[in-house]
């Protein structure tokens, strides 16, 4: 049977049996994903999903990854991960039974609680060449450093105050244990049954993802499913050239900023990008953000400035696509040395992902004219941890309860933003349940609900931010990090801005305490937190919304009747 | 006497009596009527002509609960939480399960923020009360619901898993105080597991379909009444088993689901009266298809189901039988799309306008179009002849929309299309399998496979090969198994409750009354409705490592030991992931206890009037296509010809009204005493291909 492909397939793969490897190929993460939520210790992978699981070829290049775990892992740490590897041990180092792990700042650019996990697959039953490799990157609970949970620190100033580091190490060599591997993990860490519990269930994944990748080529052939991955990534790569070529060309531009580094307080962090699209490519230029920050908002090229463009390229391209390598060939990245989003290998990184989202954000609002009925108004943008920690008086064990904000979402050309949710750069990530909460830690919640007129007013209205309080049941301590507050999430169009999120402590006589970004908060029992979550800006002026709509919001309580008044001229 | 079951399907409103003295079986079908759904039923028991007034029981499945939720067809609904709590049900878990749709959006909650009041009360994180609900405060509370003119009221209090004494207490008030009519309900009379949002999204629910389930009922009740019916009424429960009419009319969210557990249930009948240990049952219709599992009689059940699915939708904490669904059906159309990839589902043509063959106006090839195409369904037959297929359209659509695209030029590339795409769907279908399979930690070949629903006979013995499952049966009536299955269900009712406990000895003493309050309450409701037959408990508990927030269910057997719950524990945890840990603690965190009473039912053995052992069914050939043998003559059976006792080898297709059974050329298959089919898979292409 001739096959002339339509389609510039240069390998020469059967379309039908593509669609049956890339089936098979597609259900190893997400099999394995399954595993690993229900195998973790902890809620930072079970409820909050900071993973990625990813099957890489030889190279490290991405082969498939679902779509469970958050979008801060799909650039390039699973591929630079297995890079630095082959880098060190060659290729004839790595042995059948071998497995891996790094955190190295210098290659990943993330915080050090993100270690990566890989075990080679070897080809014709394992006993032939490498053909790829089965990667597991997940964040463990505590690697040292000054502040419990490592990555708490908003204050570190280089990045041997947050923790160890692990710098290509094999933690199995040919199927066997290294001891003293395991003996550095243990004593490194301030959780260690947590943690060590955390990397069994990452541990087993990656075996049983090679035994899944091994039995897939023993099936269906090396030569036809590698044929297969070429084909997979060509067609990828089609459909990000094609959205691409749909966009107008042009340079756009946009700028924002962040509140300061949290060493440097009030000293403010620009972000200018510019976007260039011109015929089937398109370029992201950081050339123009700010420097290496003092403080630990700092990424690396990889986990940070290539992470963020990746982000807004595939909401921009391909949001319903699977991942893998060919998604991304059509976007070049500017990155110069030494900015806070590609920082040098010391470079405090602790809180590298809370600058993520207004990034990705920053880029998308540069295409807010390009390609207006995709773009939404800012959202609340702000990570809003807020992790407790101490001595939990009922259990007298160690406690450290982190959760993150709730905000509101933009609006869009035709319709009011969404939320409560977690931020762009969050997928699947599950809020803790109250009930969660007061039965674990000294902590109880007062009040859990919409913070009326926090959404930016418009033609359509973003999203509505939240109040959370909570009373505090035993002394202990309290790490929170806000963003956004001096450049809130802005409205588009004529739209307002959302109100930004903030943090207050109310301590028995004394006035509240307002903060942004803090280690080390002492907490007493009666102390209460309040957690104020931003809302999304709005779309358009509010002069033209829909009289009901308003209506609507003040019945429902989103909207004061004096807002109303305020904002939107309503007279009542 | 005589018993009845009615399915109200998507499509069909399916029938199954039975009549101990006649020894066999009624079966109708009839199009559900969407206008008023009583009529598709009053239409099949006049089809069947069952003597209403002779019935001991009318055994009722709907699609009424998940099409009210999924429709918002429901009473004006108000929920009442603690003070500070009232927005639990729209903030949710805050995640967006599509990562990159930046304009992801929740279903908007049952209960709009101005109908969610709040009510000062508080238990703390142990359960120990803090502030206790005031009447006048309540009072208060009445006069706004009645003034909103709510009909139906869900209450949620934060931690009232722990304890639910305010939530009694408001409840009582509210009945109280409120007019008859309105629906009141309390989230930890439907569950005492933790985590807020859920309980409240399942007090809502509840809440939002309770008037409409009660009015459906009563009309129900009162045409059979008046049709002479003097026997009881019970609804198909969600997590196997029926409800009595008076469970239903408090609990209406315990038949969310309805239509797949029927066909389980008949599954695991026959299934026990054949000795099978392990039986997949495996349910394709016109839009997916659908697995479950069967082991020693019993359902695995999930403890939360998505209403509206998990990208959207919302959790209702009721336990429902743990049913893996996929699109793949055989109206499941196939495309090729901008990057030349082939796809096929989870977009369906569903029965209108229907697959390109039906001649309805369908454009797009489906996998019916597939079957067809390769020989595997008559288009002189479908249906009883009651539908003509046509060929010649399939194969121009798959031609035209499918090959060209892909790129195949020749004449006969519809073949190697139509097969393509009957493999992606395999591909589809195995995928379901191994989910209710190997994330239970279980291997599908120990398993059989049993076919049943439209498409099911069609496709199994092909997915059985691709999955080493040695043997595929088919039961006798598949196009109508589901409505079978709960003719011959039990009752089943079950209760939960949040323990969050170390696992030590300490704990026994707590487990066991807590598992014998359980029961004792199971008992009461069982008797209080008067269907306590024989009643046989069984307990399970969901464990964990401390620390982790998954929990396994773990089968509880007897609560003496520590160290035999903990290796039981173990066992079942190293069977689902591969690896268990013999150090660190424990914790118990849900306990579990089912109730089951035995309902009179037909004896299955003597449902089917087989035609006399010995005789020589007649049967004609065609030309079928088989992946690995290419084109060949195949024997064509009707089913209802082949006596007890039959057997037969590949290739074969044994035809019957509303369903087609594929059996390949390396296969050989059986006729049961029960009237099923048994195929053994064979295996010389396995050993071909290695």
């Amino acid at each position: 049977m001739t096959v002339v492909p339509k389609f510039p397939v240069a390998i020469e793969v059967d379309p039908i049996a593509l669609e049956i490897i890339r089936h098979g190929l597609q259900s190893i993460p997400e099999e394995i994903e399954v595993d690993l939520t229900r195998t973790a210790y902890s809620p930072l992978i079970y409820e909050y999903k900071d993973y990625a699981v990813g099957l890489v070829d030889a190279e490290g290049r991405l082969i498939a990854m679902p779509r469970g775990g958050i979008p801060l892992f799909l650039a390039n740490v699973l591929e630079y991960a297995v890079k630095d590897g082959l880098r060190y041990y060659g290729r004839e180092g790595l042995e059948p039974g071998d497995v891996v792990l790094t955190n190295d700042p210098a290659t990943l650019g993330q915080h050090l609680n993100n270690v990566v996990m890989y075990t080679p697959v070897f080809g014709l039953g394992g006993s032939g060449d490498i053909v790829g490799f089965m990667t597991i990157i997940a964040h463990w609970t505590d690697v040292g450093g000054r502040y419990i949970g490592s990555s708490a620190s908003t204050d570190s100033t280089d990045i041997f105050q947050e923790g160890v580091q692990f710098p290509t190490l094999k933690l199995r060599r040919r199927g066997e244990p290294v001891p003293e591997v395991y003996r550095l993990l243990q004593a490194n860490t301030r959780f260690p049954e947590q943690t060590l519990g955390d990397m069994e269930a990452q541990l087993s994944g990656c075996l049983k993802g090679r035994a899944l990748f091994e039995a897939m080529i023993v099936k269906h052939g090396q030569e036809q499913v590698l044929a297969a991955i070429q084909a997979m990534w060509q067609q990828s790569e089609a459909g990000a050239v094609a959205a691409v070529h749909a966009i107008p060309d042009g340079t756009y531009v946009a700028e924002s900023f962040l509140d300061d580094d949290g060493v440097e307080v009030g000293k403010r962090i620009p972000i200018r990008i510019s976007v260039t699209v011109q015929g089937e490519r398109m370029t992201i230029d950081f050339s123009e953000v700010a420097g290496q920050l003092k403080g630990p908002f700092n990424s690396g090229a990889q986990g940070g400035g290539v992470t963020a463009a990746r982000i807004a390229f595939k909401y921009l391209t391909s949001p319903s696509d699977p991942t893998n390598d060919g998604s991304f060939r059509p976007l070049d990245v500017i990155l110069p040395d030494g900015k806070f989003l590609s920082a040098g290998p010391r470079a405090p990184l602790a809180r590298y992902s809370a600058p993520l989202a207004s990034v990705v954000e920053t880029i998308l609002r540069a295409m807010a004219d390009a390609v207006p009925e995709r773009i939404a108004a800012g959202h609340h943008a702000s990570f809003g941890s807020h992790r407790f920690h101490g001595h939990n008086p009922r259990t007298g064990a160690l406690f450290s309860h982190l959760d993150t904000a709730l905000g509101g979402w933009g609006a869009g050309r035709d319709r009011d933003g969404s939320g409560p949710l977690k931020t762009m750069t969050h997928g699947d990530t599950l809020d803790v349940p109250v009930e969660a909460q007061e039965a674990m830690y000294p902590l109880t919640v007062e009040a859990y609900g919409f913070r009326q007129d926090s959404a930016g007013a418009g033609t359509y209205r973003g999203g509505t931010g939240l109040i959370k309080v909570y009373h505090v049941d035993a002394s202990c301590n309290l790490a929170v990090t806000f963003e956004r507050f001096f450049c809130p999430p802005w409205g588009l169009h004529g739209g307002s801005d959302g109100a930004p999120g903030y943090v207050e402590i109310e301590r028995p006589g004394q006035p509240r305490q307002w903060v942004l970004k803090a280690s080390d908060i002492h907490l007493e029992r009666g102390d209460r937190v309040f957690i104020y979550t931003g809302g999304g800006g709005g779309y358009g002026p509010p002069s033209a919304r829909d009289q009901a709509l308003i209506a609507r919001d003040i019945a429902e309580g989103y909207v004061s009747e004096q807002a109303a008044a305020d904002v939107y001229g309503r007279r009542s | 006497m005589f018993m009845l079951a009615v399915d109200t399907g998507g499509t069909f409103t399916d029938l199954a009596g039975y009549a101990p003295d006649e020894g066999q079986i009624r079966f109708t079908k009839s199009l559900t009527t969407y206008g008023d759904l009583i009529d598709g039923i009053q239409d099949c028991i006049h089809k069947a002509d069952i003597p209403v007034d002779e019935l001991e029981f009318f055994k009722h499945g709907t699609t009424l609960v998940i099409n009210t939720l999924i429709e918002r067809t429901g009473a004006r609904t108000a929920l009442v939480t603690t003070r500070g709590f009232r927005d639990v049900l729209e903030i949710g878990r805050g995640n967006r399960p599509n990562p990159f749709d930046l304009f992801y959006r929740r279903d908007p909650p049952l209960v709009q923020r101005s109908l969610r009041f709040e009510v000062t009360e508080r238990m703390d994180g142990r359960g120990d009360p803090v502030i206790a609900p005031d009447r006048a405060e309540v009072v208060a509370l009445a006069e706004q619901l009645s003034a909103a003119k709510v009909k139906a009221v869900g209450i949620s209090f934060i931690n009232a898993y722990l304890s639910p004494a305010h939530e009694e207490r408001v409840a009582d008030w509210l009945r109280d105080l409120l007019p008859a009519d309105v629906f009141v309900t309390r989230a930890t009379a439907l569950s005492r597991e933790w985590y807020e949002y859920e309980r409240a999204a399942t007090a809502a629910a509840n809440a939002y379909v309770g008037p409409r389930v009660r009015g459906y009922l009563s009309r129900i009740e009162q045409q059979l009444k008046n049709d002479g019916f003097a026997g009881r009424i019970f609804m198909m429960g969600s997590m196997g088993g029926v409800l009595s009419l008076e469970r239903t009319l408090v609990e209406p969210i315990q038949i969310v689901e309805s239509g797949p557990i029927g066909g389980c249930i008949g599954a695991a009948a026959y299934a026990e009266a054949m000795g099978l240990k392990n039986v997949i049952a495996f349910d394709t219709g016109g839009t997916t298809a659908k697995c479950a599992l069967v082991q020693n009689g019993h359902f695995a059940v999930d403890p939360v189901y998505y209403v509206g699915g998990y990208d959207r939708g919302f959790p209702i904490k009721a336990a429902v039988l743990a049913v893996v669904e996929v699109g793949a059906g055989g109206g499941s159309i196939a495309s090729v799309d901008e990057q030349g990839r082939l796809s096929v589902g989870p977009r369906s043509a569903g029965s209108d306008p229907g697959p390109v063959a039906y001649g309805r106006g369908g454009t797009e090839p489906t996998v019916t179009d597939a079957n067809l195409l390769l020989g595997r369904l008559d288009p002189a037959k479908f249906h009883g002849g009651e539908l003509k297929l046509d060929v010649e359209g399939a194969r121009q659509a798959v031609v035209k929309r499918l090959s060209a695209p892909l790129g195949y030029s020749d004449e006969d590339s519809f073949v190697r299309v139509a097969h393509g795409i009957l493999a992606i769907t395999q591909v589809t279908m195995a995928k379901a399998i191994r989910r209710i399979t190997l994330e239970r930690g279980q291997d599908p070949r120990d398993f059989v496979l049993f076919a049943y629903g439209g498409g099911g006979p069609l496709h199994a013995v092909d997915l059985a090969r691709e999955m080493h499952i040695p043997t595929v049966l088919i039961p006798p009536e598949p196009g109508v198994f589901s409505a079978l299955g709960m003719l011959l269900s039990d009752i089943r009712v079950q209760d939960s409750v949040t323990l969050l406990q170390p696992l030590n000895e300490a704990v026994l003493p707590g487990m066991e009354q807590a598992y014998q309050t359980m029961e004792a309450a199971l008992r009461r409701t069982l008797e209080s409705d008067g269907t306590a037959h024989d009643v046989v408990f069984s307990r399970s508990a969901e464990m964990r490592y401390r620390g982790q927030v998954h929990a396994v269910e773990t089968p509880i057997a007897d609560i003496k030991d520590v160290k035999a719950l903990r290796r039981q524990f173990e066992e079942v945890y190293r069977a689902r992931y591969g690896h268990a840990d013999s150090v660190n603690p424990v914790d118990v965190v849900t306990l579990r206890a089912a109730a089951h009473s035995r309902m009179s039912r037909p004896d299955i053995t003597r449902l089917m009037q087989l035609p006399e052992p010995g005789s020589q069914p007649a049967f004609h050939e065609r030309n079928v296509y088989f992946a690995e043998a290419g084109h060949r003559p195949t024997k064509v059976y009707q089913r209802e010809t082949l006596p007890a006792g039959f057997s037969g080898e590949g290739p074969a297709l044994i035809e019957e009204y509303g369903s087609t059974t594929l059996i390949g050329p390396a296969d050989r298959f059986t006729v049961g005493s029960l009237g099923e089919i048994r195929v053994s898979i064979g295996v010389e292409d396995r050993q071909a291909r290695s």
